[in-house]
Formats: C-alpha cells, structure tokens, sequence
C-alpha cells in the first residue's frame, strides 16, 4: 500500500502533465495577437483563384488546365483590351485593325518599341506563331479561331493579315483577345498543351517570378516593360487560400488587397470594418443567367407558356433570397450592363413577359388552352398532369435558392416543378445533350450582342437531342434571328452593326426563347490601405474584377493601381 | 429471449436493468428518447425547413428560437427536420453494419478453417484501409443522396464488427451449450440463428449503437463535404450550408451551433448508454459496486485507491 | 521474426486490395471525368476541344485487363497519372509536399492524444473516484461526440477570427520562408496548435477510456499486488508494471486509429484551410479531378498501412510474448 504523502506527490506529478500541456501551448500562442504581414511596399495581394496549393503553371494558351491568375491578367497580353464597361476596344499589342476584300481579309497593325522581357522585340512573328500553334493543337484553340479563319500572316514586321474562310465579322472579337507568346520560345515547345512554362517570357507588366511556393507565389515587375513608368506596382503576392470564406477572412483581415468573391452582406461584414478603406463594386456585367425551358418538348415550344412561366417568378424575391440584392431583375431583352451600349430600352419596355405577375400569367395560360385539372395543376394536351423537373447544380448555392423560389412561382399558376440537383459533371451533360425539361444556365459573352443572340436563338446552333451542344441547350431556332445574325456577320459598319443588334433584340423580345433572371455581377472587393486607383462606380474606367482576364481587361486595372 | 447462459446478465433484459439501475444509462435513454420523439414528430410542428421565412442572417429570436441562415429560413425548423434523415440513416446504417458484420464475423468464426482464413483478411484488409478517404471516394463517384450515404458508410463500416463478432464466436463455439447443439445433430444455420446469436444479443446490441455513433459522425462529415444531396435538409447539409454561406465571416455562430451541439448530444447519448451498460454487466466493475454498497452499508468511506478484486 | 514477415505480407495484400479498389472503383462508377473539364470554362470550350483534350488526358477505350496491368506497372514506377485541375502537374507531384504536412497534422495529434489520454487514464484508474475520474472521461467523451471538424470551427471562430489569438489558416506566415530556423518553427507550431488541438481534443476521450478500464483490471491483478507487496515506489508500480501491460490493448488501437485520425484530421485541415492531403483530397472531389483524387486516396492508404506496419514493431517490443511465438 502506498503512504499518503507518497500518494500526494504522485497526485501532484499527474495533475501537472495537463498543466504543462496547456502551458505549451499557451507558449506556442504566446505573442500570437494577429500582426498584419508586413507587405512591403507597392506589393499588391490577390486572389482570384482558390487551390489547395500552387502548381507553377503559367501557359497562355492551354485550356487543359487554368494557368496562375496572372498569367492571362497581367503576364501574357491580347492585341486589343477590351473594356466591357466603357464597351469600347483599348488598343494594345495591336494598333488598329482593318477589314479588306469585301471584310474577307482583317489586317492588324502592330505596336512599335515593345520588347519581350527577355529583350528580343516584339513582332508580327510572334502573332502568326500564336495563331499556328492553335491551328496545329485544337485543344489550345480555345475560341474557335480555326472555325472561321483560313490563313495566318506575318505579311510586314508590324502587321499581319488573316484571311478568313469566309465572311466573319464577329471573328475579330475572338482574334483580339487572343493572348500573343514569344515566337523564339514556343516555336521550340514539342507539346504547348502540357507546357507548363515555369519561367514566362512575355509583354505584360508582371512576368519576373521571385517566389514560387505552393503556398504562395509573388511576380515582380518586368523592366521591360513598353509602357513606359509602368507599372506603379512593384510586384503581385497571390497566396492560397481553398476557399472562398478563406479568401474572404483574409480580406477582412487586411491580408488582401484585391479579391473578385462573392461575400454575403457585404455592408456589414466587409466595408463595417473598415469603412475608410474596405470598398466593393459589382457592377452587373457579368453573363445573364436565365431559366431555360426545352422547347423540344410539349408545352414549352408554346411562346404563350414561356412568357406565362417567366411571368410567374418573383424575380425581386429571387435576388433577395439568392443574391443578397447585388443584382437586379433582368430586362426582357435578356442583356446585362455589359452591353449598355447595344441596349435598346424602347425594345426593353415593349416586353411586358419579364416583371412579376401570376395573374397575366395563368390568363395566358387558361387562353392557350391549359385549363386546370381538379387537383389545380394544369393539364398537357394529352391529359397528363403539369410536373417538371428543375435543373440546377448542386453545390452552387445561388442556382439551388434561385430554383426554389422559381419552382415557387410556378406552384401558384398550376405548374408542379421539382428541384433536382445534378453534380456539375451530370448536370452539364444533361443540358448539353438537350436531357432537362427545365434548368437554370449561364449565358454567353462576348463585345458584342453577337455571340450572346447566336447561342440563344441560331438555328446553325441547334443540335440534336442527345448530341452535345456547347449553347443553345433549350435548342431554339428562329428563322427571323438568323437572317439578321448572318447580316451580323457579314457587317463591320458600327452604325448598321448597331440597328442589327436592335433587330435581335426585337426578336427576342417578341419570341422569349429563354426566360431571363438576372444578370450576374462582376465580383470586385478591394482594400485602399495600402493600394490606390481601383475602378470604382464613382471612377469606372474599367471592369474592377480580377475574375475579368480573358479579354485582358484586369491589365488596364493592374497597369492604374499604384502604392499609396 | 435468452438462456441465462453467462454468470452476466445478457440479452435485452440486461439492457432494460442497466438503464434502469445506472444513472448514465437512464441519462443516455432519456437524451435518445427526446431526439428520437424529436425526429418522429418534430417536423410536424415546425413546418417547411426551406421556407424563406425571413430575414437573411438574423440572431436567434422569439420568431426565430435559433434565428436564420443565410438564406432567410428558420434555423430552428432546419435542425428539427434534420434529425429525421440523419438518425434515421445513423440508426438503419449502425443495424446494417452490425448485421452484415455479424454475417461475415460469426461464420468465419463459427466454420473456422479456410472459411475463417479468407474472411479474417477481407475484414482486416478493410479494417486497415482508412475508412473516410474510402468513403469519400466512393460517395464522389455515385449520384448524391442518402441511399448512397447509407452505402457507403455500411462498405467502409462492417469490418470492426466483424472482427468482434468473429472473436465472440470462436469463444461461444467451444461452449457447452454449443457442443450440446451439435451433437443433437441440429444444422449450423440453425444453431448460429437459435444458440449462438441470441447469447451474443447484449453484444449486439452495444455493437449497434457503437456503429450508430459512427455512422451519425461519418455521414455528418460526409455532408459536411458536400457529398451528400445538399437539397435535403440533414444535420450534416445544415453544416455545409452554414460553411458555404460563410457562418464564420459573418459571425452567425447560430447556424452551426445548434446542429454540432445536437450530433455531439446524440452521439454522447449513445456512449453513455454503451458504458453504463458496460458497467453494469462488467463483472470487475460490477464487483467493485458491490463492495461499495457493502462499505456503504456498514458505515464505511469507500476508499480512493482501487480495491483488488480478483478477476 | 516470422511473426513481422507475417503481417508484412498481409500489407502487401491490403495494399494490393487498395490498388486493385482503385482502379475498379471509377470503372464501375458512371460519369465521365472529361466533362468536368468543362467546370473551370463555364461553356467556353467547344466540344471538338473537348474532345482533342480527352486525348491528351489518355481517357481512350481499351480492354480493361490491358487497362489494369498497364495501371500496376505505372504506379509500381511512382507515376500515378497527370492531374486534372493542375494539368499538367503529374498527380505525385501535386502529392508531393502536401503529405508531409498531413503526417504533421495526423501523426503529431495522435502520438499527443494518445500520450495525454494514456497518462490521464493511468491517473484516473489509479486515483479510482477522485476527480480525474469523476469528471475528464465524461468531459471527454462529450468532446469526443462532437464531430472534430465542428470543434475545429468553434475553435477557429472563437481562439481565431473573434479573439485573434490564432491565425485563421495555412500552415506557415505567407512572409515566412521556410528553413530551420526559430522564427520559421515557432510560425509552424503557432499554425499547427489549433489543428492538432482540435483533433487532441476529440480524440483523447478514447485513449483515456480504454486506458483507464485496462489499468482498472491490471491493477487487480496478482504481479501487480506481487510488486506493492515488494515495497516497490506507486510510482514505480503504476508505471513499471502496470502501464506498461495495461498498455497493450491501447497499441493495438493505435493501428486502428492511425485510419481514423487520419480521416478526421482530413476534415479538419479543410476547415483551417492547411495545406496537407485533407485539403487536396476535397478540392480534388469536388474539381472531379478524378485521378489526382485516387493518388491522395492511395497515397493515404499506404501511408497508413506503413505506419500500421511501425506500430506491430512497437507491439514486439512491448510484448514479448509476440516475441516467443514468433521465434
């Protein structure tokens, strides 16, 4: 048997091991009060993607993988930028473009005195080789420019001519915002797809890499570069962070200065702590997400039924409750701010099938001959009950709120939809292959009104059931849109350009081929403490958003930003 | 039910009495009792948990017992209609796994031999694979949904029990009452179903709700990944939400809270009820209370030091 | 001897068995992990691009068989194909240091819990009744009912982003360059406390329960009253003889738990956002990077099928009855 005193001592001994445990670790936390990183100096952070941790990725051209960030935003650079928010094209690389032989062939001149960073100069050279390289590897051609382009040529030191296969005006929208590489060194590539291109030779403002960790990543400026002065910046940070509530506690935090994220309550839980310093603006010139309805199959080839079914959505509830109110409804012409310059707000107003009124809603419906079954659903020509399936991915929390209140709407005219979630893969499949009665789907971009009408109502982009189309997922084709979206491609006037874009417009007004919600914002949030000149809605002179890269536009903001 | 073949008590009766003679137990019974009544007839009162009922994001209120989420429902209706599908997956997955277990582990252990040879590997092969990156990976191929949940969880969950169930046969299978049964000539089904099994019963039953416990976990941090069908409300959906919508930056602590609060109480029901159960029918300890009752009797300290009891 | 060649060669089966599931798993399985290329370009690609990327990703017919031991030969030479999401990273690359901080994460939390619950369940069964084992494994085995991730988001919101005595994720200061030095140490322990802390927390209830009920048994038992018969110190007792059987049953987990510590410390790096496997392993799930998502499972699997393999080493030394049989 053990004596007290001994016993007692033994106690104490045990007793301790937690004392010191919590002891170490209140040593490991000693002088754990957050410090701020010291930033040196004109280092602006951003962060635009989400990953675990870095791979060391800076190819322009693959699509097989995205590159780092900066790679399309602020190391490689387009031969025109285009400013989606003054909607207008900043020459760049490129000086200015022409179109000869009857807008057969598109000549672009170059800019003099720009140098790659390693000092060779730039040259009409390098252009034809970017071109070739897409031509020789489809899965770099990321825009298509092989589908309309015939021939690449460096036909002067500063100029070069593409000869298209036939007549494209809308072609030059993808040409301009292809990114150029240094012909002396992809020439040498054997496989520019897996090409990882760790140490990037380029034009842009940023291309020397001081530090790559997979936690972290930092690009210096390049001394070379044509602008002269610029940049004000001296580097780019971009550390990991896997999510978007990681990226966003640091930007809270003052670790971030630039961010393109969606923050819910932004009010309160960004700008509230810092009033001074923390800012947004979400501009809503992102795509236009819509309520597509298959018009291959019974009841939704009727026009009556679509403008009844977009009637019944409370699109204000819809924002409220999906969006935090950062967007607005959309207009019946479908387009967002993007293209302020294309949009026609008489043709807007004509539309009376985009507001919130179920009462129009199931008058048109009791008109076109659906009357109500006793159980108050509407019944199809053959009998059969209204029920349908709505489609959104799972995960995307937006879509999943925005579906239910949709599916809502629907309830309350005599339509019984169901929201079914489908992994993005399922999804994506489902609606390319036409396999969905209703889905909720993005819509697509471009300079122009172009590329958005073309996906939403060409016959030319209507495939068939079970083949996979990359728009036009409701497959709807209107005769009269393709008259005037072949005129669109055969013009390069402005002045006629603009009266075809108020004919689509017309027409899809009047035809209601998808059901429009809202347009998305262009997420931008961004900290003035250490870094000044953001776009903002006072100073709009770009997009804000560093999720903007693909037509080059984050370059004219990086190339504005300077140290406080 | 059961012979009283053991010195212990076994069986359900061995349950019933431990739950009413250990406080932990009683305590366990009551918490499962209230979620279970929780589960059953909650969601009749608390109406559509995916009704916009309000404000996004607003504290916890007399509207709103546990306030609202992100997207403006009410927090409180969230966790009652929850706990239907996540204890009802928890339970049917912990029966699910005992049963497939005691499938695999009491024929290896009643046949023995080469049966018993490759058994024993397929469940220490599975035992020694790490059971959520396993279950991740699966859960990632398959459509999203609760029956996959369930399936996942009972591949990557059997083989623990298995492995107990195997060792409890091979020390029932010597047994008289065993050897008795074999000797009439009775068929191994028979005597596995009639002889074996129900003196296994309190066994059983511990392992079901030790599998419950895990299951509830798993399928809680599965959901909590997005691997679950996130349009269904469960506790673990609730967690992703609450994760998605960026609880922690806007410090809605209310939306994950109350979930994690109720997955921990219902998982600490379970324990208790395993243990107190385990007091009761572990001899040693069951000794011990003997001899504090005795000390108690006759006006006696029951000492701090472990008493030595022989076992 | 015969005894470590004996479960050496079961690893080999069950590491066989890992990478036979891993090849199947996704044959069996639908979907198509082409498709998911398609997330990060939100329709921008066309499907003839999509369809010269399949190539290049070697998703092409051929009979399964021939699939299978073409697989083998390939991970036998380390090469467990190219990432989807970080093409044209090679998967073990992408692997590569992602590991290490996930054994720091799950090695150091369990070698802590297992070594703080032991001590704490050697003390309650010694001191039977007193407050250690009146209150810790109760408190415990609350702690231990929560879902770790869970209490890793109270922690990370409380010690963190409301007190911000912790900071809110990565492993290291993003103006810390790694190297052995102080700063750079210190930086990786104030990093890594919350992380291991959590999962401590959640885990010690176990260690402590098991522990405490063994020691409860062994301290009845005959060599041990032998040893305080003999005059011998508690201390010497408790920690001597007694622990060191009592200890058996516990080791024996420890294999198991390797598994499942690792699992949850899986869950727990996403929540603080630390750059180890857990992290990789969900992105790579939800990006339906498919291959990149089977390297990290396999990679996990065989880790802890080694550590498994290091833990019967300790069990031989522990107990020399493994010894005797074996030899």
């Amino acid at each position: 048997m053990t004596t007290p005193v001994q016993q007692r001592r033994w106690r104490r001994v045990a007793a301790a091991a937690p004392l010191i445990t919590a002891m170490t670790i209140a040593l490991i936390c000693a002088g754990c009060v957050r410090k701020r990183p010291p930033h040196p100096p004109g280092v602006l952070v951003v962060s635009q993607e989400q990953a675990a941790s870095w791979v060391r990725n800076f190819n322009p051209l693959t699509t097989a993988t995205a590159p780092r960030w900066p790679t399309l935003s602020g190391i490689y650079e387009p031969l025109f930028v285009f400013n989606s928010v003054k909607a207008a094209y900043v020459p760049w690389l490129g000086l200015a473009h022409e179109w000869r032989d009857g807008n057969r062939v598109l000549r672009i001149t170059l800019r003099d005195g720009v140098l790659w960073s390693d000092g060779r100069p730039f040259t009409a050279r390098d252009v034809a080789l970017t071109f070739e390289l897409l031509r020789r590897h489809p899965a770099l051609d990321r825009r298509g420019v092989w589908g309309f382009v015939e021939r690449v040529e460096a036909i002067a030191p500063l100029t070069v001519e593409f000869t298209f296969a036939r007549i494209f005006v809308p072609g030059f929208d993808e040409i301009a915002a292809q990114q150029i590489v240094p012909e002396h060194i992809w020439a040498g590539i054997e496989d520019p797809v897996a090409f990882a291109n760790e140490n990037p030779v380029a034009t842009g403002p940023f291309t020397e890499v001081r530090v790559f960790q997979n936690q972290i990543y930092e690009l210096g400026r390049n001394p070379r570069y044509w602008q002269t002065g610029l940049p004000h910046l001296e580097a780019l940070r971009c550390p990991a962070y896997p999510s978007n509530d990681r990226a966003n506690l640091a930007l809270v935090f003052d670790e971030i200065d630039w961010a393109g994220n969606f923050i819910p309550a932004i009010d309160r839980v960004f700008v509230g702590r810092n009033r001074e310093h923390h800012g947004y603006w979400f501009p809503l010139t992102g795509s236009t997400i819509f309520l597509y309805a298959n018009t291959t199959r019974v009841p939704f080839d009727d026009v009556r039924v679509r403008k009844a079914l977009s009637l019944a959505i409370d699109r204000e509830l819809l924002i409220d409750v999906a969006l935090h109110r950062y967007s607005r409804p959309a207009d019946p012409t479908g387009l967002s701010d993007a293209y302020s310059s294309w949009h026609d707000a008489e043709i807007a107003a004509s539309g009376d099938w985009v507001r919130f009124d179920p009462e129009r809603a199931n008058q048109l419906l009791d008109q076109a001959g659906y009357a109500r079954g006793p159980d108050g659903i509407r019944r199809l020509p053959d009998g059969h009950p209204w029920e349908f399936e709505l489609q959104t991915v799972s995960g995307w929390s937006d879509w999943v709120r925005a579906s239910q209140v949709i599916t809502r709407g629907l309830a309350a005219i005599g339509v019984r939809a169901t929201v079914r979630t489908y992994d993005f893969g399922a999804w994506f499949q489902r609606v390319q292959e036409g396999k969905f009665d209703l889905s909720l789907g993005w819509s697509f971009e471009g300079p122009t009104p172009y590329p958005f009408y073309r996906w939403l109502m060409s016959s030319a982009a209507v495939k068939p059931i079970g083949e996979v189309s990359m728009g036009n997922w409701h497959r709807y084709g209107s005769a009269r849109a393709d008259t005037a979206l072949a005129a669109f491609e055969r013009e390069a006037d402005p002045e006629r350009l603009r009266s075809l874009g108020d004919d689509l417009q017309r027409i899809f007004v009047e035809e209601a081929p998808a059901i429009p919600l809202y347009p998305n914002p262009s997420w931008a949030e961004y900290n003035t403490t250490r870094i000044a000149g953001f776009p903002t809605a006072a100073n709009p002179f770009a997009d804000p958003s560093p999720n903007k890269f693909d037509r080059g536009e984050c370059l004219l903001v990086l190339t504005t930003l300077a140290p406080r | 039910m059961s012979d009283p073949r053991d010195n212990v008590r076994t069986g359900w009766s061995a349950w019933a009495w431990a739950i009413r003679r250990d406080r932990k137990a009683s305590i366990g019974a009551a918490l499962l009792l209230f979620f279970a009544a929780l589960a059953l007839i909650g969601p009749w009162f608390t109406g559509d948990p995916d009704a916009l009922v309000g404000v996004p994001l607003q504290a916890p209120s007399a509207a709103h017992w546990l306030g609202t989420t992100a997207q403006g429902q009410d927090v409180f209706a969230q966790l009652v209609v929850g706990t239907r599908i996540s204890l009802a997956i928890g339970f049917g997955v912990g029966l699910f796994v005992v049963l497939l277990g005691a499938l695999v582990g009491v024929t290896a252990g009643y046949f023995g031999g080469k049966v018993d040879a490759l058994l024993s590997l397929v469940f220490n092969v599975f035992l020694v694979i790490p059971g959520l990156p396993l279950a991740i990976v699966i859960a990632a191929y398959l459509p999203s949904g609760p029956l996959t949940l369930a399936l996942v969880l009972v591949v990557t969950g059997w083989a623990w029990n298995a492995r107990v169930l195997r060792a409890q046969t091979l020390a029932y299978r010597n047994r008289d009452f065993v050897s008795a049964a074999i000797v009439t000539g009775e068929s191994s089904a028979r005597i596995i179903v009639r002889e074996i099994l129900p003196a296994m019963s309190s066994l059983l039953l511990a392992q079901v709700i030790g599998s419950t416990i895990y299951a509830i976990g798993a399928q809680v941090g599965l959901e909590f990944l997005g691997l679950g069908d996130v349009s269904r409300v469960t506790w673990g959906t609730n967690l992703y939400w609450a994760q998605n919508d960026s609880a922690l930056l806007t410090g809605a602590w209310w939306t994950f809270a109350p979930t994690g609060l109720a997955v921990a109480l219902v998982g600490f029901a379970l324990s208790l009820l395993n243990s107190g159960f385990d007091e009761i029918t572990n001899p040693r300890l069951e000794m011990e209370r003997a001899w504090r009752r005795e000390l108690r009797r006759t006006g006696q300290v029951p000492g701090e030091s472990t008493p030595v009891v022989r076992g | 001897m015969l005894y470590l060649l004996k479960r050496l060669g079961f690893y080999l089966i069950a590491a066989f068995a890992a990478l036979t599931l891993n090849f199947f798993l996704p044959r069996l399985m639908p979907g198509d992990p082409a498709t998911a290329l398609f997330a990060r370009f939100r329709g921008r690609l066309g499907p003839e691009a999509l369809e010269a990327l399949r190539e290049t990703f070697g998703l092409t017919e051929g009979p399964l068989i021939t699939q299978y031991f073409t697989y083998l030969a390939h991970v036998f030479r380390g090469d467990l194909g190219i990432s989807i999401a970080y093409f044209p990273a090679p998967v073990s690359e992408v692997i590569g240091n992602g590991l290490v901080w996930t054994v720091f994460i799950a090695g150091s939390s369990l070698v802590l819990s297992f070594a703080l619950g032991t001590l704490l369940g050697i003390a309650a069964a010694w001191w039977r009744r007193g407050w250690i084992d009146t209150w810790l494994p109760a408190t415990f085995t609350l702690l231990g009912a929560f879902p770790y991730f869970w209490l890793a988001m109270v922690a990370l919101y409380l010690l963190g982003f409301t007190l911000g005595w912790f900071p809110l994720g990565h492993a290291y200061g993003d103006d810390i360059s790694p190297g052995w030095n102080a700063t750079f140490i210190g930086d990786l322990f104030r990093h890594a406390a919350l992380p291991i802390g959590t999962v401590v927390l959640g885990t010690m209830g176990g260690w402590l329960l098991s522990m405490r009920n063994t020691m409860i048994g062994v301290l009845g038992s005959d060599f041990v009253n032998l040893a305080r018969a003999k005059g011998l110190s508690p201390a010497r007792v408790v920690l001597r003889y007694a622990a060191r059987n009592a200890l058996l049953p516990s080791v024996t987990g420890f294999g198991m738990a390797l598994g499942f510590v690792l699992g949850g410390s899986l869950l727990t790096e996403v929540v603080f956002s630390y750059p180890g496997q857990g992290y990789l392993f969900v992105q790579a799930v939800r990006n339906q990077d498919y291959p990149l998502m089977q390297g990290v499972f396999l990679v996990i699997t065989l880790a802890v099928l080694a550590a498994n393999w290091c833990v019967d080493l300790l069990y031989l030394w522990l107990d020399p009855r493994t010894r005797d049989t074996a030899s």
